[in-house]
């Protein structure tokens, strides 16, 4: 899932702080379950600012609206009909959420209440890490299941640096070193020889650095 | 109790009854009879401490809340003259004419709970308890620490109210004492009450505060007891001293107290305290003694009294119980776990009467009002003068009768008078109203009253809200009448704009299955099977060996000489011939699911492992436990290293005319990092081995190498008469264990002699370890059952203190060495005891479910496991449609998943968050 932290609320009041009619746009996906965009989340901005604008003695008027999805123009056009009284849009969802919601609603200032962070998982209530880069050219099959390119720092291909001691990563303690899991991995599924085997030079034309990527299926596009 | 005629089934109980001179039926508990009663006397409840009224209640809390006069001490009575209560009595309660009753109650089991006393030190005069106000008990400074006590929990000392520097608790006081009271015993409960007090007193008097327990052995026995003891020491800072204080001197020219002591290392020393807390023990009082003598029961010598080891609620008098200190010197926990056993045994002499006096209620069919505007009544009480004395109830009535929705509104003196309540009745009919708000008192007490009222009335009984008026405003702003009157309204208008939203509920009642299931074929276990069986119910019994007894196969005899064996034959007789029981051996739990009354799981059944499925209503686990098998001292290395359960074997079979030189080492796998607690039974384990070999051969030397020994209430009586019969016993602390090495000629063991105060060296034919205990087959079953255990892998009961044999899931009952360490007498109390609780359960036919449960509107619900993850008992589940369910039958209530929820789809019923809101709304309205 797409893993996003709450703004603090300074930076949030910071965008909209001129504004009198504000709707609070929450996700029910990805940023519910990393609890920063939900609908209790939505509620819960919602508060603060009210708190904020009544200290101010401004008269704000904030609502708040929690969509199934925010990348799916079906879901943005739930609000069609009521975004005319708003000045500005706060969507909590992530960034691709937000620039699909400015996208629909393009005469509206719409602003992140979140910073999206990465692709990731949960690993326990509260604490999330990433997983995923969304390079484009899936390696996890020769590497045990485990990614280089998201989990090394250097996103090294073939093999640890001399970076690696007692199976951590040398920018932090706290980090294990991708390469010494992948080897402890490979060990593990008696499969050490194909660590052996050098990695080719990868092509990175399908990540980011091929620039703005689009998928395109022919068999299920109507 | 005057006296007990008749036989077991078919007694005949005479009680006489002091009058209370209050009419129980009259009395609200308003309190003005204390008010205004002028006499003044010492308040027993607060030790004394501060002056309570004549005409008073014991405490906020006593049960029934119900006033009464002390004649001793009222001025009518001993003068002739006053009645001041009489005549400000709201109701007309005080009757002064009551007169005494002699009462004869017709029963067929009789269980007494006659308690103890707590110590009076006064006695001591080298204490100068008597004399010197900074000496204090430690049930005075209980009431000291204590928030509803006579300083509010504001911790000072007696003498001049300032706060205490130093205090110094002295253990043993009118225990394990022959010299100077006769107490023999331990009081089994004062180690842990000092801990608890030292630590609780820096955490109302800061860190600053030193605080010094000083004591003979430490005797933090209980389960997980020596954390705690730990945990005041390593965390707290608590100074613990190893010393029995002779003398308290009063310092000249201040208030505070010297101790001299000797220290561990033999030097005297002196040291200057505040305060000093006298940790008193327990003593049967002289009328308890009397009592007991009436009733024709045996006691012990300490008075205690006298039950056998396998029958540990059972008076010498057939058909009559005993529970609680009067057993023997116990805490809380095992008091009431004693309590249920004891009516355990009752019920089962009993259980052919069961249900035969029981009434039930009318209740006219609930009207439904789903389609109806809301249409409150709201009801104002005056409380008497408790509320209108201070809040203008007229004017608050007349503002209610201004808020949206109200169709009625009344004033009353009590609201919760019958007259009142039959008015309400009335109006609730006549007005047609639909929802009902009463501003009174604390829905606490009142709640429950007011809902019958709607029943009643054919209303749901959820369509009721209450604003508290008197606890939170009368009370409290007693010097401001407006600003209380004004609060007052905003109350009721925050409890009007919630009675608008109520929405009827339906309490769902389930059937329940009258069969249970019992997990473990040990002592535990056979005995909740017969406490169950005995009572008419159905008992599976599930056992993994080919045989029942469990891990008491392995046991000869307890301390006092009974014999297991014979008992576990006796117990597998009995269930074996009970129709009611079935036995499944070689059998093991594989599946559980469902809930409260209705359980089912899967078992394999041996020999053949076929799978079968049982349905039953509840689930009592008696799994066990077994004795550590020791890594330490060369055990499994050389043979001469035996463990205690060995070492009762061998002298079983082989005597003791081979020993010469016997050491013990006590705590080995207990107290220590890897298994912090203390395993309970291994110091009188280690008492009972010696003192068998010292009646088998008494020229054999023992040595027994110990930490603390805890020989805990009646059990320090074995202890001494191990020293007296020349048992040596030799402490060592944690940080210097013995060394223990091998040769030809025995094993040799080095420790350091706390008093000789230099090393030692021991040759010992044989060496007996007490290893501690483990518990059995918990993990596997804790994640089945989805039961909570501590880190030392024993089952976690719902309250350590008050519910000691419930788990937290309802329905599953916890017994025996499965619970934690604990003697075979204990495990039978609890086994008994979770029998007894298992039945309250079963002996109903159908269950009525919580209408305050979690609802998951699953078209929100984003399946995000947070509920999941927060719910304390485990009870939301993702199901095959992907999204979360919560089972309202396993559903506590508690909200938590509905204030987690990132999505809010869950909300919980009777706080929903529109109906929480509204009174948050209605409280700012016109604020904002």
């Amino acid at each position: 899932m797409i893993i996003a932290e709450k703004k603090p609320i300074e930076e949030v009041i910071e965008m909209v702080k001129d504004f009198r009619k504000i709707l609070i746009v929450g996700c029910n996906e990805c940023v519910t379950v990393c609890e920063a965009g939900g609908k209790r989340e939505v509620a819960v901005l919602a508060s603060s600012l009210r708190m904020y604008f009544m200290n101010q003695g401004k008269d704000t008027q904030i609502d708040e609206v929690t969509l199934e999805r925010q990348c799916d123009r079906e879901y943005l056009e739930e609000i069609r009909n009521r975004i005319e009284q708003y000045d500005v849009v706060i969507s909590l969802a992530c960034g691709v959420g937000v620039q699909f919601l400015a996208e629909t609603y393009s005469r509206f200032p719409v602003y992140p209440g979140v910073n999206t962070c990465f692709m990731g998982v949960t690993e326990e209530r509260g604490v999330w890490s990433e997983r995923c880069q969304g390079c484009g050219q899936c390696i996890l099959g020769s590497t045990g299941g485990i990614c280089p390119i998201s989990r090394c720092a250097k996103r090294l291909l073939n093999g640890p640096c001399g970076g690696s001691t007692k199976g951590k990563c040398e920018i932090s303690k706290d980090l294990d070193c991708a390469w010494q899991l992948i080897i402890d991995r490979l060990k593990e599924l008696d499969r050490l020889d194909e660590y052996e085997q050098i990695a080719p030079i990868k092509d990175w034309s399908t990540e980011r650095a091929g620039g703005p990527r689009r998928v395109v299926r022919e068999d299920v596009r109507q | 109790m005057i006296g007990i005629s008749g036989e077991a089934g078919n007694f005949e109980v005479e009680v006489l009854r002091h009058p209370r001179y209050v009419d129980m039926e009259k009395c609200i508990a308003c309190g003005t009879c204390a008010e205004k009663c002028p006499k003044k006397v010492d308040d027993p409840y607060n030790e004394n401490l501060v002056k309570r009224k004549a005409a008073y209640v014991d405490y906020a809390q006593a049960v029934p809340l119900k006033f009464a006069i002390d004649k001793e001490n009222c001025i009518y009575f001993q003068k002739g003259k006053c009645r001041a209560c009489e005549k400000f009595c709201p109701t007309n309660a005080i009757n002064f004419d009551e007169k005494e009753e002699t009462l004869f109650l017709r029963v067929g089991s009789v269980i007494l709970a006659p308690g103890f006393d707590a110590f009076d030190p006064a006695r001591f005069d080298a204490y100068k308890y008597a004399t010197h106000p900074n000496v204090v008990t430690s049930m005075e400074f209980e009431r000291i620490l204590s928030p509803s006590g006579p300083t509010m929990g504001h911790l000072v000392r007696p003498s001049d109210h300032t706060e205490p520097k130093k205090i110094a608790w002295l253990q043993c006081v009118g225990s394990r004492d022959m010299n100077r009271c006769g107490h023999g015993y331990c009081s089994s409960v004062c180690c842990m009450y000092a801990v608890k007090e030292a630590v609780i007193a820096k955490e109302h008097a800061g860190d600053d505060l030193e605080c010094s327990v000083f004591f003979m052995d430490m005797r933090t026995y209980g389960k997980d007891f020596e954390r705690y003891y730990n945990t005041a020491r390593e965390k707290h800072g608590v100074r613990f001293t190893r010393s029995r204080v002779h003398t308290i001197d009063p310092i000249k020219g201040s208030d505070d107290l010297l101790l001299s002591f000797a220290t561990e290392e033999g030097v005297i020393t002196e040291e200057r305290f505040d305060l000093v807390v006298l940790s008193v023990g327990m003593e049967i009082p002289p009328e308890v003694s009397e009592l007991a003598q009436r009733l024709g029961i045996k006691r012990d010598e300490s008075g205690f009294c006298h039950t056998d080891t396998f029958y540990p609620v059972t008076t010498t008098r057939q058909g009559i119980y005993v529970c609680g200190a009067f057993q023997g010197p116990k805490d809380i926990p095992q008091s009431v776990t004693e309590a249920s056993a004891a009516s355990c045994a009752a019920s089962v002499d009993l259980s052919s009467a069961r249900g035969t006096e029981t009434l039930s209620v009318e209740i006219p069919e609930e009207r439904d009002v789903s389609n109806e505007p809301p249409k409150i009544g709201v009801f104002v009480c005056n409380c008497g003068t408790n509320i209108g004395g201070i809040v203008d109830v007229p004017a608050v009535a007349e503002y209610a009768s201004t808020l949206p929705f109200v169709a009625h509104v009344d004033q009353n003196l009590f609201t919760c008078s019958q007259d009142t309540q039959d008015r309400m009745r009335d109006v609730i009919k006549e007005a047609g109203l639909n929802r009902v708000v009463v501003a009174a008192c604390s829905p606490m007490t009142h709640e429950p009253l007011f809902q019958e009222t709607l029943l009643a009335c054919g209303l749901n009984k959820q369509l009721f809200e209450m604003a508290n008026i008197r606890n939170q405003n009368s009370w409290v702003h007693s010097s401001d009448p407006a600003a209380a009157t004004d609060k007052a309204k905003d109350l009721i208008r925050m409890a009007v704009a919630r009675a608008a939203l109520l929405k009827p509920l339906m309490a769902k009642r389930i059937p329940v299955n009258k069969r249970a299931l019992v997990v473990g074929g040990g002592v535990a276990g056979m005995t909740a099977a017969l406490g169950l069986g005995d009572q008419g119910f159905d008992v599976v019994l599930v056992e993994k060996e080919t045989q029942l007894g469990g891990f008491s196969r392995e046991l000869t005899q307890t301390i006092d000489g009974s014999n297991i064996q014979e008992h576990i034959l006796e117990l597998i007789d009995r269930v074996t011939r009970n129709d009611k029981i079935q036995v499944l051996t070689e059998s093991l739990i594989v599946g559980f699911g469902g809930f409260k009354g209705n359980f089912t799981t899967e078992v394999l059944v041996g020999p053949g492992m076929y799978e079968r499925k049982i349905d039953h209503g509840v689930v009592v686990l008696a799994t066990g436990a077994r004795e550590y098998i020791p890594r330490e001292y060369l055990y499994g290395e050389d043979e001469r290293v035996v463990t205690q359960v060995d070492l009762s074997k061998r002298l079983e079979l082989k005597g003791a005319s081979d020993l010469k030189d016997v050491v013990m080492i006590q705590c080995v796998g207990s107290r220590n990092d890897a298994y912090p607690n203390c395993s309970r039974i291994c110091c009188q384990s280690a008492v009972k081995n010696a003192l068998h070999i010292k009646e088998l051969n008494p020229d054999a030397n023992v040595y027994i190498l110990y930490r603390d020994i805890r020989t805990y209430g009646l059990l320090e009586n074995y202890y001494r008469e191990a020293r007296r019969q020349g048992v040596i016993f030799i402490r060592f602390r944690a940080d210097a264990p013995p060394s223990v090495e091998s040769s030809d000629s025995g094993i040799r063991v080095a420790v350091k002699d706390h008093v000789l105060q230099r090393d030692i060296q021991i040759h010992a034919d044989l060496l007996a370890l007490s290893a501690g205990m483990r518990p059995e087959d918990t993990e596997e079953l804790s994640s089945i059952l989805k039961l909570a255990r501590n880190p030392d892998g024993y089952f976690m009961e719902a309250h350590v203190k008050l519910r000691p044999v419930d788990m937290a899931g309802e329905g599953i009952f916890v017994c025996g060495t499965a619970h934690s360490p604990k003697l075979i007498s204990e495990a039978i109390s609890q086994a008994m005891a979770a029998a007894s609780r298992a039945a309250t359960f079963l002996s109903q036919s159908e269950i009525t479910l919580s209408v305050v449960t979690a609802t998951v509107d699953q078209e929100r619900c984003a399946a995000c496991l947070v509920c999941v993850h927060s719910c304390p008992y485990g009870v939301p589940k993702i199901n095959r449609d992907g999204v979360s369910e919560i089972d309202p039958a396993l559903c506590h209530g508690c909200g938590i998943c509905a204030a987690e929820c990132p999505a809010k789809a869950i909300q919980l019923n009777c706080y929903e968050d529109d109906q929480v809101m509204s009174k948050v709304d209605a409280l700012l309205e016109g604020v904002l």
